[in-house]
């Protein structure tokens, strides 16, 4: 059996497991008076917060149970947020206002911190840190994670310091061009109009230096997001070059973010992979052992469903393809020898959030199932069994017909991800269905989950304002058991790497895609404006799209070739010693290292499949 | 009757968004048009490079990842340079190109631009209306447009019933060195196609003049068009040197098109040091190579799961094939099945080679000696 297999067994006898629990609080009378205990007491230290109108409310939210069977089933069965197995959240409090007086000592400067905020895309990466009351250390890093990546690097780099102007902590979220994504140079054939198109353009150690100039690297109010998967062990060897080169090799362990490197999901539904999956696997592989060892804040890993829904899954898929993905990294992770409790912790989540029914319950499904797993499969502490969770709400969703509806769409989607308590989110503007996203509807984007979080009393007052629901129940067991029924799937199939090669979660994904766009025309899928309501008039905004300029390319083109003319000799010798390194089977993240010094990302991709090959794409 | 439209599909360099293409390839193949479908990823020269050979009316290219005003204008100036204006272009990103973008374009010589919320059924009436009728053309400006075009003749001559009677095939007195002609057959998911794009990446390696071409079969849909999809998943023969034609077996069964054999006789004329023909996944009884006559060498790939030891007995290519390859043979199933194959050849008693392959796999021994064995008499 694969360690999906067990998975699954450990699921299933946890479900055991907690039926038991109920049956002996009811049978046993010490082991239910003692869950009454702690029930009465979990209430009485819940803390009583007011509203703006005076209204009292508890900070925690429980169901109103008191016989010692029910509660066994919510505390072994859900557990109360920040408790195994975390149904409820992976922290204690979340989303909540401070206490009133910490409220009246952060207030003030910070108020309009969402003004510039998110913009458009994948990986709006940020984490909600519990606030727990009271409320001594530093307050909470802002939310907002600010996706950016556009032209040059010094271009990007502007860019940045614009969007963090007034923000305490940095959180930069950096998109790269379609060559970067591809590992390709811009001197490439053909690339020309590609060169800083939808990200931001990086050949060299020195583009990468360009790109994060004047931000403190090493400072704990600082992280970097890096939005690239294929070629993501060379970038992140040339962010760590980077860093060195400006600050010294003492910045290494202090360096704190997240690249997304997520193979598999590239795969099944991206289509930017650039070697073979073993070998794609296996430099990913060295990249997390010299990240877990060398950089501990760092999160080499960004495992993500949001590429697999929006590439047309169902929600159930989504998260079965991203758990049993998450599950089988862990896998490789643990075969080389890296502990769980090293690399459990780093692992984080990106999740797509759309409007069918199953969102009310599939993030927080995934965070039981996934806690489970790592707890009883691969015997991972605490820290390694949390699900730590970024959403992103459905790009797909959003249509151009009378496209200011999407603006409903996204609130909604944006209600659901947090009834999931998801760590961070990233909500979508309306106007994507037809153009990169303008400042304005941005801004509305932004400002909508400020409306949510800040204005509304829906999320601010109580932990568990929504959760449990008979409905969100019957979603729940519906979800958990659709998840499980995938990951047999997925077994029977030999295991994840197996069915990746087989094509089986392409193939679904396809195939899903095509029965939502059936649904669509048959109408059983109504989408208002399109098959329902429609009034035929076109209210698209004429848009004005920022482009590369052809000067811009050329300046990128030129430097490339100085920075390849200049480390000519010295790149040949890097990369015989890359190949060497390659070719012996040997972790090959320190040759990167070295060989991202002098070489290009392109020169290093070409060296690279020289050796393993190229990746022979699935259509 | 009419030969169908043959169109080309492809998605750019640096993007691999190819959900709204599989659709509307799906599409197409529907209503009678068969497209060869260049994949995801593609750059400039593999698309003209492509549309030529395959001799297409029209190329449709669908980008989502910016740049498309340069690139779309690059294909419409490079199939100009080629002498091959009578291809057109075609195409669309959804709400990525902007109208302005599209005005743009459509001077440069792009055909038409389709803008999201374009009906599937609008595509495929512009495609049948626009891409239909003959088209006049002037003199073929390279070799590899020549035998296209020579190869769309036959294949037309075909579809309306009038066979082109191939005289001689060979001429063995002829001065030009005759091609050596491999055919592979095997059941559908074998890995044929890897299994080939492997061998021409050894075949361009070792020899630096070597030129190769490859005749592709996949099947009509009753009825319908063809997906004729191979040429996405083979990265190595996107090159010069390899001449490759995606053919519909437009509803002859048993794994060639009824074009074929002309077409073959074609290019065992022409100047390659190989042609390669792969026919579509074939079924037990299948001898695809019998009344060709002029396959030098037959290549049947197997797949381990062929099912029981009797199986073996009914396949007929079996007999036939001068190498039989267990591919995949990193599967549990691939050392019974070596051995079954062995034993079933034994009876035979005619010297068949038996080779176990990965395929998949970069520089895999198992291909490595394939090629030799296959390329043993072409040494330079």
């Amino acid at each position: 059996m694969s360690k999906l297999g067990q998975v699954v067994e450990a699921v299933e006898k946890y479900n055991r497991f907690v039926l038991d629990q109920v049956k002996r609080a009811r049978a046993d009378e010490k082991f239910g008076r003692e869950l009454i205990n702690r029930w009465n007491d979990t209430k009485e230290k819940t803390p009583v917060t007011h509203t703006p109108t005076g209204l009292p409310l508890p900070r925690l939210a429980l169901p109103e149970i008191d016989e010692p069977g029910e509660i066994a089933r919510y505390l072994f069965g859900e557990g109360l947020p920040g408790e195994f197995p975390f149904l409820n959240g992976a922290y204690r409090e979340m989303y909540l206002e401070p206490v009133r007086e910490i409220e009246l000592s952060s207030y003030g400067k910070d108020g309009d911190k969402n003004d510039v905020a998110a913009g458009g895309s994948p990986a709006n990466r940020s984490k909600v840190r519990p606030t727990r009351p009271p409320l001594r250390s530093r307050p909470p890093e802002e939310p907002t994670r600010l996706f950016s990546g556009l032209m040059l690097a010094e271009d990007t780099n502007e860019r940045f310091h614009y969007l963090t102007q007034h923000q305490r902590t940095h959180r930069l979220s950096t998109a790269f061009d379609g060559p970067t994504l591809y590992g390709i140079d811009s001197d490439a054939d053909g690339v020309s109009g590609k060169i800083g198109e939808g990200g931001v353009a990086i050949d060299t150690v020195e583009d990468m230096v360009r790109l994060y100039d004047g931000f403190d690297l090493g400072s704990p109010n600082f992280s970097a997001s890096m939005t690239i998967s294929g070629p993501a062990p060379i970038i992140m060897a040339m962010y760590i070059a980077a860093a060195k080169r400006r600050f010294g090799s003492k910045v290494v362990p202090k360096l704190r973010g997240t690249i997304q490197a997520d193979i598999f999901k590239e795969v099944q539904a991206q289509n930017e992979t650039i070697f073979p999956i073993e070998a794609s696997l296996r430099f990913l592989t060295d990249m997390v052992e010299f990240t877990t060892r060398e950089m501990p804040r760092w999160y080499p890993i960004s495992i993500s469903g949001y590429h697999i829904g929006e590439a047309g899954s169902t929600p159930v898929q989504q998260a079965a393809y991203t758990l049993s993905n998450g599950f089988a990294y862990a896998e490789m992770f643990a075969a080389r020898g890296i502990p769980v409790d090293q690399f459990g912790p780093r692992l984080s989540f990106f999740l797509d959030c759309g409007l069918d029914a199953e969102y009310i319950a599939l993030a927080r499904v995934s965070r039981r199932i996934w806690a489970i797993g790592m707890r009883d499969a691969y015997g991972a502490g605490p820290r390694g069994q949390l699900f730590k969770l970024h959403t992103q709400t459905s790009g797909r969703s959003l249509i151009a017909a009378e496209f200011k509806n999407n603006l409903t769409r996204t609130a909604a989607e944006l209600i659901l991800a947090y009834m999931n308590a998801t760590n961070s989110c990233h909500s979508n503007s309306a106007d994507e269905p037809f153009t990169t996203p303008s400042e304005e509807w941005i801004r509305l984007a932004a400002h909508g989950q400020a409306i949510l979080l800040e204005e509304s009393g829906i999320f601010k007052h109580t932990m568990n304002m929504l959760s449990g629901s008979p409905g969100m129940k019957a979603v729940e067991r519906a979800v958990e058991a659709a998840i499980l029924d995938e990951f047999r799937e997925i077994e029977r199939l030999g295991g994840v790497l197996a069915a990746v090669e087989d094509r089986f979660q392409r193939s679904q994904i396809q195939n899903a895609a095509h029965r939502y766009e059936q649904q669509i025309y048959d109408g059983t899928r109504p989408i208002i404006g399109l098959n329902r309501y429609r009034n035929g008039t076109d209210d698209i905004p004429e848009v004005k799209l920022a482009r590369t300029p052809r000067a811009k390319q050329q300046l990128q083109v030129d430097r490339l070739a100085k920075f390849k003319k200049k480390n000519a000799g010295k790149a040949k010798r890097a990369l015989d010693k890359l190949v060497d390194v390659v070719e012996r089977g040997e972790n090959c993240f320190p040759a990167l290292l070295d060989a991202v010094e002098v070489s290009s990302l392109g020169q290093i991709t070409g060296c690279l499949q020289e050796i393993v090959g190229h990746f022979r794409p699935m259509v | 009757m009419v030969a169908p439209i043959r169109v080309l599909t492809a998605v750019p360099i640096c993007d691999g968004h190819d959900s709204a293409i599989n659709t509307i390839n799906l599409e197409f193949i529907r209503h009678g048009i068969e497209v060869i479908y260049l994949g995801y990823h593609r750059s400039v020269g593999d698309i003209v490079r492509a549309a030529i050979q395959e001799d297409v009316r029209a190329i449709g290219i669908s980008s989502y990842n910016g740049g498309h005003v340069e690139f779309f204008a690059e294909v419409v100036d490079l199939l100009r340079k080629r002498g091959a204006s009578d291809i057109k272009v075609f195409g669309g990103g959804g709400g990525t190109i902007t109208h302005k973008d599209a005005t743009k374009m459509e001077r440069q010589g792009v055909d038409q631009i389709f803008f999201a919320g374009t009906s599937l059924t609008e595509m495929t009436d512009y495609v049948r209306k626009h891409y239909g009728k003959p088209r006049r053309r002037t003199a073929a400006k390279s070799s590899d447009m020549e035998l296209a075009r020579k190869l769309t003749e036959i294949e037309e001559a075909h579809a309306k019933g009038k066979r082109r009677t191939a005289k001689q095939i060979r001429n063995p007195q002829s001065a030009i060195r005759n091609p050596k002609v491999i055919g592979f057959t095997g059941p559908g998911g074998a890995g044929k196609t890897t299994l080939i794009d492997e061998l021409v990446l050894r075949v361009l390696n070792r020899n630096p003049r070597a030129r190769i071409a490859i005749l592709s079969h996949d099947p009509s849909v009753v009825g319908e068009g063809a997906l004729l999809g191979d040429r996405a998943t083979m990265i190595n023969s996107q090159n010069d040197r390899v001449f490759m034609r995606s053919m519909a077996t437009r509803g002859q069964a048993g794994g060639l098109s009824p074009a074929t054999h002309d077409c073959l006789a074609q290019l065992a004329q022409s100047k390659f040091d190989y042609v390669i023909i792969e026919t579509v996944g074939t079924g037990q009884e299948a001898m695809p190579f019998q009344e060709n006559g002029i396959v030098d060498l037959t290549v049947l790939v197997m797949n381990p799961d062929y099912g029981s030891r009797l199986q073996l007995q009914k396949i007929v290519m079996l007999d036939l094939a001068d190498i039989v390859v267990v591919n995949k043979s990193d599967l549990q199933r691939a050392r019974t099945a070596h051995s079954e194959i062995e034993q079933r050849l034994e009876q035979n008693r005619r010297g068949q080679q038996l080779i176990d392959t990965v395929a998949k796999r970069h520089r895999d021994p198992g291909v490595d000696r394939l090629f030799d064995l296959i390329s043993a008499d072409r040494a330079r």
